[in-house]
């Protein structure tokens, strides 16, 4: 008996140099290469056919898009295109840049521009239509040059052209959609496209002689997927991942912990919020949608549950978005007394409402759902919780079925478009909101060239909105990243990890 | 055997037919829209109709199905809204993923439940007996979810012994042949892919055999218990035959078809069921494809996944039944 105890032991323990050796191995076979662990996996080889901004954001390196977003100066700035401007009230001229190839050596031309806005519209996989729903057409000035026509005039078009990728037409002529995007898929960005897994991975490969890359970027980057938390976490530990995407507030300490890695925190660019419907009582009346905001203690809630990982929010946008305004301070503060005494004025106390809230789309989403509950039933509303499946809670909002949620908008880095399908008069069914003084603004502002008068119509309507409170505003969450030591990484507000940005020491 | 082969394959024909149309009633009947699912949060009510139209959702709900069903016979489940693939080729895809970790499971499962489960019908109350069913309860009722994590957490953290998840490491480049990675590796004679495959296969593999482990445990106790209170092994035992043969020729033996009924339907339930393993350790297989079709809505991945699920157990079953012939001869088919 004895024996076979050691025999067993002596097997376990060479089992257990073997693996180690074997995870060296493997790690020293990856020193030119980094692992991301991200929480949502591809759906296949159409770079139009995903609307997950960290995939989109991969195709984007791999095609490359017209713009791109840049968090210092706050404004687009040119990537395959080398600017954009407006010609008059609905015309656009759009130059692209001569000195950037595809990999297989050909340049980028407007017809591929104008390619790529048709197949964003007509493709049926697509999933980009909003992006080109405001392009009446696009013509071929030259190879570099084209116009863009506009349904109607349109300040924000860059917002809506910069996550476009820019496919080849030639190649589509050639292949068809299937093939061109499985056998072909030849862009002008600064990775190339190695492998899909459907569902699991994607892998792509520097482009060496790329303008945009450098030698400490990686050479070749894996994004797998991961879906649990813990998982991606551990693998961080053990060095299967270098850079882990959504580490949630409960697993931020550990990673802090870890010896080879760091946990780095930035502001999302999606705004929480808990939306009223004013066309279902009692959120017809502004006083009861206030006192829901008055109630509610954002700071509690952010210390308690979310480890103070969040920003709050004066409104709908915070620092380094479009329209933010520093010097506004919200009337709309957590005063429970206020509260009462709103819900008294306009005759609801004792209002059956249901809270609708996701569970697990969100960080912490029924926990903060959970403890606003009673929170409002504090003030006097007779609050009850519902949370149904995703899939079944977002059909319901987006026809209008359901007057009062917990929910997030991202993609708000320019918050005119949320802001219009969210609290412009019939822009969509979701929130059935309507106010005169906040259409004019939210009309206006689009139309607006000038960036500084923009701006401050922006900010004015969201002051209306933010004080009229057809939804209280709550907080940005700080994106928790887990980043190996050895790689400089600083995460940006839109939830993308780009080769370029990443340095390897 | 030809004949009862031949009547119980048609004879499925007709579940089939009630699982696909059960299945599609209650996907479409469910709530929840897949074209939410399928367009961007900024789609207009334009561009929903158009996806609408595109993938056929305007139609009748029994057109849908009419169309569904004729292509179905013909082996078509229709396009995966989310993924945009041909569904039965993301099945065949994923399905050699499951089956590898069901038969890594089932197999260690047999190799320790068996032999416990008979050591321990062999001395009744004993300390063996009583370890071994305390041991066989706690595999049946530790949730995957938390063992899993608990592993990884374990194996692939604090010990970095094992990767976290996944089915092998990226970059090996072995040709696939049977779509099983280890059998793969073997036929391509590549060593450190078949290590990397079965170092991937290792804790998932843990986490389903663990409950089933304890599930042939219990029963293969229980039955051959039972066996061995019979009067044939009094018999036996009369006519001075020694214990272990007994035991293993006579009582396990007979003991074999209640515990091979169990192994065939818990197998089927690895494969079906193990969409909380797949998820937990990003393992590739059908059961993670069939949580992101629940999800996402996506009508034809469900149903083509449900029917594949329904013909896999159906298909146990009739090899079950054959081997019920091979163990008790005085079984026949028929």
């Amino acid at each position: 008996m004895m024996k076979a105890i050691k025999r067993i032991l002596l097997l376990g323990g060479a089992a257990a140099a073997m693996a180690g050796g074997a995870a060296q191995q493997v790690q020293a076979q990856k020193s030119d290469q980094i692992t991301v662990a991200i929480t949502e996996g591809i759906t296949g080889n159409n770079p139009y056919a995903d609307s997950v901004v960290l995939i989109g954001s991969i195709w984007c390196q791999v095609y490359g898009c017209l713009t791109r977003w840049d968090f210092e100066t706050g404004k687009f700035v040119p990537f395959l295109a080398e600017s954009l401007e407006p010609e008059d009230d609905l015309n656009w001229i759009l130059t692209l840049r001569a000195d950037w190839k595809r990999h297989n050596g050909e340049p980028v031309v407007a017809a591929d521009v104008i390619h790529s806005i048709e197949r964003s519209r007509n493709d049926p996989e697509s999933m980009s239509q909003a992006s080109v729903q405001y392009i009446e057409k696009a013509e071929a000035l030259d190879d570099r040059r084209l116009r863009i026509t506009t349904t109607q005039k349109m300040a924000t078009l860059p917002n809506y052209l910069a996550t476009m990728q820019i496919t080849s037409k030639k190649i589509y002529d050639e292949h068809g959609a299937k093939v061109a995007d499985r056998e072909h898929p030849v862009g002008a960005g600064p990775y190339r496209l190695v492998e899909v897994g459907i569902g699991s991975h994607i892998v792509i490969e520097r482009v060496d002689d790329h303008p945009m890359v450098e030698p400490t970027n990686p050479k070749r980057i894996i994004y797998r997927m991961m879906a649990e938390p813990e998982q991606r976490v551990t693998a961080l530990a053990n060095g299967e991942v270098q850079i882990a995407q959504g580490i949630p507030p409960q697993l931020v300490s550990r990673v802090q912990q870890l010896p080879n890695a760091t946990a780095e925190m930035v502001d999302s660019a999606e705004a929480m919020f808990i939306a009223m419907s004013p066309k279902t009582a009692p959120w017809d009346n502004p006083k009861v949608r206030q006192a829901v905001c008055h109630a509610i203690n954002r700071e509690g809630i952010a210390r308690a549950i979310l480890g103070n990982q969040v920003t709050l929010l004066n409104g709908p946008v915070g620092a380094g978005q479009l329209g933010f305004d520093p010097a506004y301070v919200s009337p709309i503060d957590y005063n429970p007394d206020k509260a009462r005494k709103l819900l008294e004025e306009a005759g609801a106390v004792g209002a059956s409402v249901d809270l609708y809230s996701p569970v697990g789309r969100y960080i912490a989403d029924r926990q903060i759902a959970e403890a606003v509950i009673p929170m409002l039933q504090d003030v006097g509303f007779k609050a009850t919780l519902q949370t149904p499946e995703w899939a079944t809670l977002w059909t319901n909002v987006q026809r209008g079925d359901t007057p009062f949620y917990y929910m997030g908008r991202g993609n708000m880095l320019d918050p005119s478009p949320a802001l219009a399908q969210y609290f412009e008069t019939d822009a969509s069914p979701r929130l059935k909101y309507s106010n005169p003084e906040v259409d004019a603004l939210l009309q206006a502002e689009r139309q607006e060239f000038d960036p500084e008068k923009r701006v401050a119509m922006l900010s004015k309507a969201m002051t209306a909105i933010t004080e009229d409170a057809p939804a209280c505003f709550l907080w940005l969450h700080k994106l928790s990243w887990g980043v190996a030591k050895g790689v400089d990484y600083k995460p940006s507000k839109a939830d993308r990890v780009n080769g370029w940005e990443i340095h390897l020491r | 055997m030809l004949g009862y082969t031949l009547r119980r394959v048609a004879g499925t024909i007709p579940v089939l037919f009630m699982v696909s149309l059960l299945i599609f009633a209650l996907v479409q009947f469910a709530p929840g829209d897949p074209v939410d699912m399928l367009v961007s949060d900024e789609a207009t009510e334009e561009v929903r109709l158009a996806i609408r139209a595109a993938w056929g959702l305007d139609q009748p709900v029994y057109v849908q199905y009419l169309t569904f069903l004729k292509n179905a016979v013909m082996g078509d489940f229709g396009q995966s809204f989310r993924y945009r693939e041909p569904v039965m080729q993301l099945i065949l895809e994923r399905l050699p993923a499951s089956l590898e970790l069901a038969i890594y499971s089932t197999l260690l499962a047999v190799a320790i439940g068996l032999p416990l489960g008979v050591w321990a019908a062999s001395r009744p109350n004993s300390i063996v007996d009583t370890v071994g069913s305390i041991g066989g309860f706690f595999g049946i009722s530790l949730p995957n979810f938390w063992l899993g994590i608990l592993l990884i957490l374990l194996f692939a953290g604090t010990f970095n012994l094992l990767p976290s998840g996944g089915r092998e490491t990226w970059g090996l480049n072995v040709e696939r042949v049977t779509g099983f990675l280890t059998v793969d590796a073997i036929i391509a004679g590549r060593w450190d892919a078949l290590w990397d495959s079965l170092r991937h296969l290792a804790l998932p593999v843990v986490v389903l055999g663990t409950n089933m482990t304890g599930i042939i445990m219990q029963i293969t106790r229980a039955s051959v218990l039972e066996n061995l209170q019979e009067d044939y092994v009094m018999t036996a035992r009369a006519k001075g035959m020694s214990g272990r043969v007994v035991l293993w020729r006579h009582a396990f033996r007979n003991a074999l078809i209640a515990v091979i009924t169990i192994i065939g339907l818990e197998f089927g339930t690895l494969i079906s069921g193990a969409i909380i393993v797949e998820t937990v350790f990003s393992w590739p297989g059908i059961g993670y494809l069939l949580l992101q079709g629940i999800s996402f809505r996506d009508f034809p991945l469900i149903t083509g996944l449900v029917l594949v699920y329904t013909t896999l157990f159906v298909l146990i079953n009739l090899a079950i039944d054959m081997i019920y012939t091979i163990v008790d001869p005085r079984i026949r088919m028929g």
